[in-house]
């Protein structure tokens, strides 16, 4: 069939091998895969996935991949995308008892929802049009509505206040998107071995979103090679935090429960994923070293380490590393397969409780006032045990501070006035100088753009609680631009306390920090925290209004068109003439009419010259209570069926 | 309350001025019209306002040309577009023929040819001839059109040409009939030479196909049996110059795998269908310099085409294969085509960010795992496909291309890269389906009725002459699918009559039929890329205007709802308004009866 190309195939070989010497061997994309287990204060334990996927600096990025997802590539590509995050979270990190002061902490809580956020390689002036086009590509590729970030009212260009210092960044989060399974697979559909094998085929679906904290994120970075005529190389690193409860039997309630992988996740590890450079599941215990001894070189030592009075490790560690204040077991899965499946289970022998590091101060946000026309918005900053204990202390002036920088977008309907920020510290109320370093305030405009605040507050070491509040007025939206549901309220997505002076890191001194969790984990990473989402109920309309209002005035406007022409058209003395004429025979309702329509106007009544005067009322009050009846008995009926359906 | 006063004189001096003036049916005055006059102004003025309403709750329509788009949708069906082509055939070593004569009897053979498809693409052919006798002298027939090419007489040498490769035969022509102007369609030549018959033996008639758009036909003793000839070189040209050598059933001219913005993608992936047995790695990026760009950059004119690649993992088919004993290697068949793509586990697609409105063509080598290895593809005729690759008409091609070796030796799998001698293989199956795609054939023989021409392959796949019939069709296949679109477009414009059509709508239709009557003109003068890229431009604005947002997102502003908000208003108003209307009315009559009994009564009297 193909003879005819056949023909001058050859010719092209000998040039396809010179081409092959001209670009010489290359860096190949590389990928790894990660596991971090973690077993929490609080009777949960944490399970951390941790994906990399490296592409080196080539021309033909969008064009020809190997390991790497070409639709990401594409995407950075097209859109000139320098950095971006998206993540996609269910449920709130619990900063105290899971930790706040350590890089997982850091960088995987995150806000309820979808946040996105992107630093672009493009002018500024297309830096919006950038971040449209990228919000609608992510939405196709994720399953989700992230083309909501799309509107200019949805989404803020943060200077300082989000911790990266761009003029080319835009942040938007969209707090009520409903996370699920249909989010995670399009995820997944960008590792090699999706959920087929390695260590990402533990993810069961069900187990997964049984969770009590789970959060799916996707951060790329390029990274310049610097060479003349080459293009940028992509790091993606995707990650997926879940906190599960292990289901325990032990009926003691301060032992810690036992746990292994199949019971976590309802599945095993049977191999890695053969495209990974390096698959490893971590195990880190926390609180664990204050008295064991500092060298494990022997045998003894080392076994004592996983298997000791405290609990028991079901598999054999290959390594083990220590930090200042916790131990990591490092397993190769390697080795696993079918027949042997890697199944690392912990089980405990004595009750032990330990705390986790948490931030400088703990945040959280509530609304204060009632009604649907103002209210207030607090953010409360309390100070933490460890306190004291931390690094990152600044002193100026013979005074010890800590920083603390406030990152919040209001929608535009959330009218803020900006002259009622009150800080309080230690029920104090301080004035702004005193406390606030510095501050950038954009107001929001009307159905145009959302409002942004940004603070950095430097608070006293001994500082026990700070408070800010804020007053708005609620604003009124179109009737076009309530969502479906508006009796549920409007979200106001979450605030950002980071502190610019504390930086959280993890260094076990690993000399082979080949390992890109571990790597990523020795990196100084800000120590940020986000509060609540708010729920402002705004003012609803009844949204059958419209057609009420039409219906009643038309109604009015018909009755006095109508009452008008007849007024119009109407003979009085030809009335009176019949009246007088018929006056005998007439009773009943047209009298009083008369009567009535005469005494409106006010003349005189003509009393016509009528019989006794009783005996029509009698017989008019019989006519009318009748009519009385049937109208409170046609009430009563539409009240009964109108009640019973 | 004149009337009224007016109207109780008569009851005052009844008995008085006439006895026999009864007050219940006649009266002495003329009946007052003020109140007729205030019912009949509201009413009229109601009428007046109706269609003020009308226009206000109207929607904005932005007309559509709706009888331009019938009349030409009806024109692309009944008169298929033609291109104009030149045929110039030299016969050299002919002695005593005339050229009217030869040009008559070639124009009567290829009218036998067409005359049964009158398909659209096809060409309006113009035919010059031109002998050349043994003492070299040249007899030409009285060219009609004079921009064809003038062939120098003399040039070709009788027993000197066709010898030595094909290749350098056709250059040589290309030098000879350089001279060609191709402002009105392309011009074809074919060269007969009647060679001197050397050695006395019966010599087989040699014909070939060039690379550009020549073809020479070789042999001796052509004189005595120049019907066959002339049948030949009729044969050729539209056999092979003007349907490109390929069977009408094969793929309807009307698929064309090009997107609507003139672009196509091909997306090739390398499917690991498990990569615990064995991983390939391939690198695409040589192949795509060194092989697929000579293709891109000759199908330039028809398409923009661009070339990506991926390697996936984990991608199982989705069909049964069974163990064959006797070839000793797992069997799937013709009638398990349909099932092979497995589009839940295959994620070809693209980033959609990257495509747009572009056809994009998959090409996917499948490497099957350990457990189906080696998978080979039966025919229905119980033979072994060579290529064991498939096409699917506008998605693309698969080929299952098995490893050197099914063993699996060691426990961890074995990454490998595709060696440069299997890829260059998988290439060529890949050119092949493509041109497959576009309905070309790969055989580097074409053989009729008459015998078997000698096709000469180009090293960017796609010859001068194949790209001229593309490139007819693509004009064909825009401008058919432009009307298709119009004309749904307009059907179901008309269908909806509360639709909102907005300005932009409208221009689009306008300016696309407007590039397709350009098309036509173009064609029908030969300019080959002008019309291709005025066609292309008319089925783009068509699919633009019918896949405008503001279509998709259909406002529809029922009339129901018009009647439920203006009902409440106009039904109690005007049920007033006629009533009290016709009453004014019905009393006049009756008054003006009574008044005219009276005159009548009074006359009498």
């Amino acid at each position: 069939m193909a003879s005819l190309i056949r023909s001058w195939i050859p010719l092209l070989i000998l040039q396809s091998f010179l081409v092959a010497i001209a670009f010489g061997s290359k860096e190949a994309e590389e990928f790894s895969e990660a596991l971090l287990l973690k077993p929490l204060p609080d009777r949960k334990v944490l399970a951390h996935f941790h994906f990399e996927n490296r592409a080196p600096p080539s021309n033909s990025h969008g064009r020809h991949h190997h390991l790497f997802p070409k639709a990401i590539s594409q995407l950075v590509q097209k859109f000139r995308v320098k950095e971006m995050e998206l993540s996609f979270t269910q449920g709130r990190w619990n900063h105290e008892h899971w930790g706040g002061f350590d890089p997982l902490s850091s960088m995987n809580a995150k806000p309820v929802g979808v946040e996105l956020w992107a630093v672009f390689d493009v002018p500024q002036s297309q830096v919006d049009t950038s971040w449209k086009n990228l919000t609608h590509a992510l939405s196709g590729l994720f399953c989700a509505s992230i083309n909501f970030l799309e509107s200019s009212t949805s989404y803020a260009a943060p200077t300082w206040g989000f911790g990266t210092n761009s003029d080319k960044l835009r942040y938007g989060s969209l707090p009520r998107e409903a996370v699920c399974t249909e989010n995670l697979t399009p995820w997944l559909k960008l590792l090699p071995c999706r959920d087929k094998d390695g260590i990402s085929a533990l993810m069961n679906r069900p187990s997964v979103y049984r969770g009590f904290y789970h959060s799916q994120r996707l951060h790329l970075s390029t990274v310049e090679s610097g060479q003349e005529g080459l293009g940028s190389g992509i790091v993606l690193e995707q990650t997926l935090t879940v906190v599960l409860q292990p289901e325990t039997t032990s009926v003691e309630t301060n032992m810690q429960p036992s746990w292994s992988l199949s019971s976590l996740f309802g599945r095993k590890v049977v191999g890695s994923c053969v495209l990974a450079k390096s698959s490893n599941v971590y195990l880190q215990l926390e609180g664990r070293l204050g008295h064991e001894s500092k060298n494990v070189d022997t045998e003894i030592e080392a076994h004592k380490l996983w298997k000791n009075a405290d609990f028991d490790l079901s598999l054999k560690p290959d390594r083990v590393l220590r930090e200042s204040s916790s131990l990591l077991f490092i397993f190769d899965i390697d080795k696993s397969s079918d027949s042997e499946p890697f199944d690392l289970g912990l089980t405990w022998k004595l009750p032990s409780k330990w705390s986790c590091q948490q931030a400088p101060l703990q945040a959280t946000r509530f609304l204060m006032g009632s009604g649907n026309e103002r209210g207030a918005i607090a953010i409360l900053l309390k100070a933490t045990e460890s306190q004291e204990k931390l690094p990152g202390r600044v002193v100026t002036d013979g005074r010890c501070t800590i920083k603390a920088n406030i990152f919040q977008i209001f929608p535009w309907y959330v009218k803020v006035y900006y002259h009622t920020l009150q800080i309080f510290v230690d029920q104090q109320q301080k004035t702004d100088c005193e406390v606030l370093k510095k501050i950038n305030v954009s107001p929001s405009t009307d159905k145009v753009s959302s409002g942004m605040l940004e603070m950095m507050l430097e608070l006293p070491c001994e500082v026990k609680s700070a408070a800010i509040s804020i007053e708005y007025d609620k604003g009124f939206l179109h009737i076009d631009e309530y969502p479906p549901d508006a009796n549920q309220g409007f979200d106001i997505p979450s605030a950002l306390i980071s502190f610019p002076s504390h930086h959280a890191s993890l260094d076990f001194q690993e000399e082979l920090s080949k390992s890109p969790l571990l790597s990523s984990f020795k990196e100084k990473s800000l120590v940020r925290s986000y509060t609540e989402v708010l729920l402002v109920p705004l003012t609803t309309p009844d949204f059958s209004m419209p057609y009420n209002v039409i219906t009643i005035t038309c109604t009015i406007f018909a009755l006095y068109f109508g009452s008008l022409l007849n007024v119009l058209r109407r003979r009085i003395g030809e009335e009176e003439r019949f009246l007088k004429s018929q006056g005998k025979k007439t009773f009943g309702l047209k009298q009083l009419l008369s009567r009535l329509t005469a005494k409106i106007r006010g003349r005189p009544i003509e009393p016509p010259s009528s019989d006794s005067p009783a005996a029509q009322s009698s017989f008019l009050s019989s006519k009318l209570i009748f009519k009385i009846i049937l109208v409170a008995g046609a009430a009563a009926a539409w009240q009964y069926f109108s009640t019973d359906n | 309350m004149e009337e009224t006063s007016d109207r109780l004189n008569p009851t005052t001096d009844t008995s008085g001025v006439t006895p026999e003036f009864d007050p219940k049916t006649m009266r002495s005055t003329k009946p007052g019209l003020k109140r007729l006059f205030i019912t009949t102004s509201v009413l009229f003025s109601f009428l007046l306002g109706v269609p003020f309403l009308w226009k206000s709750v109207e929607i904005y329509r932005s007309p559509l040309p709706f009888h331009d788009i019938d009349s030409l949708s009806d024109q692309i069906e009944s008169t298929p577009l033609r291109f104009p082509c030149n045929l110039h055939a030299v016969f050299v070593g002919f002695e005593s023929k005339d050229p009217d004569n030869l040009r008559s009897q070639i124009q009567d053979g290829i009218n036998q040819l067409t005359h049964q498809s009158s398909q659209c693409g096809s060409c309006n052919v113009s035919i010059s001839v031109t002998v050349q006798n043994l003492a070299e002298q040249c007899l030409e027939t009285l060219a009609h059109n004079p921009s064809t090419c003038s062939y120098r007489c003399g040039v070709i040498i009788r027993n000197e040409f066709g010898v030595g490769l094909d290749d350098t035969v056709d250059e040589s022509l290309n030098d000879v009939f350089s001279g060609c102007s191709e402002n009105s369609g392309k011009t074809y030549s074919v060269v007969v030479v009647n060679k001197e018959n050397a050695n006395g033996e019966d010599e087989v008639i040699k014909a070939v196909v060039g690379k550009r758009r020549h073809a020479w036909v070789v042999g001796s003793g052509l004189e005595e049996r120049y019907g066959d000839i002339v049948a030949r070189v009729s044969e050729i040209f539209v056999k092979v110059f003007m349907n490109g050598g390929r069977d009408e059933e094969s793929i309807h001219g009307e698929f064309m795998p090009v997107g609507s913005d003139g672009k196509i993608v091909l997306s090739f992936s390398l499917l690991n269908s498990n990569p615990r047995d064995w991983v390939y790695d391939w690198d695409f990026q040589r192949i795509d310099d060194a092989l697929l760009a000579p293709v891109t950059k000759a199908l330039a004119p028809i398409a923009n085409i661009s070339v990506e690649s991926q390697v996936l993992y984990h991608t199982p088919k989705s069909s049964f294969s069974s163990w064959d004993e006797k070839l000793q290697s797992y069997i799937f068949r013709t009638s398990d085509l349909p099932f092979f793509v497995n589009s839940n586990e295959w994620h070809l697609d693209t980033s959609a960010g990257a495509s747009g409105r572009s056809k994009i063509l998959q090409f996917v080598v499948y490497i099957p795992s350990g457990k189906e290895c080696p998978l080979l593809l039966q025919l229905p005729n119980g033979e072994i496909s060579k290529t064991n690759g498939f096409i699917s008409p506008m998605w693309g091609g698969v080929i299952v291309w098995n490893p050197e070796s099914c063993d699996k030796d060691s426990e961890s799998p074995i990454r490998n890269t595709i060696s440069p001698q299997d890829l260059e293989q998988i290439v060529e199956i890949f050119l092949g389906q493509f041109r497959q795609l576009f309905g070309f054939k790969s055989e580097a023989i074409y053989t009729s009725g008459l015998g078997t021409y000698k096709i000469l392959p180009s090293e960017r796949g796609f010859t001068e002459w194949e790209l001229d019939v593309l490139s007819r069709k693509h004009t064909c296949f825009n401008l058919h699918s432009c009307s298709t679109t119009l004309g749904s477009l307009s059907r179901l414009v008309r269908s909806l009559p509360r639709m909102i059509i907005k300005d932009e709508i409208g221009e689009q239709v306008k300016y696309s039929l407007k590039a397709a009557k350009l098309a036509q003109s173009n064609a029908s003068l030969g300019g080959y890329s002008s019309s291709a890229s005025s066609s292309r431009e008319a089925r783009s604005l068509a699919e633009n205007a019918f896949f405008h947002p503001s279509i998709m997102s259909v406002s529809y502003f029922s009339y129901e709802h018009c009647f439920a908000v203006y009902s409440p208003f106009f039904l109690p108003v005007v049920g007033h308004i006629v009533l009290a209307a016709f009453r004014e009315w019905k009393r006049y009559r009756q008054e003006k009866a009574k008044y005219l009994t009276w005159l009548t009564r009074k006359k009498t009297a």
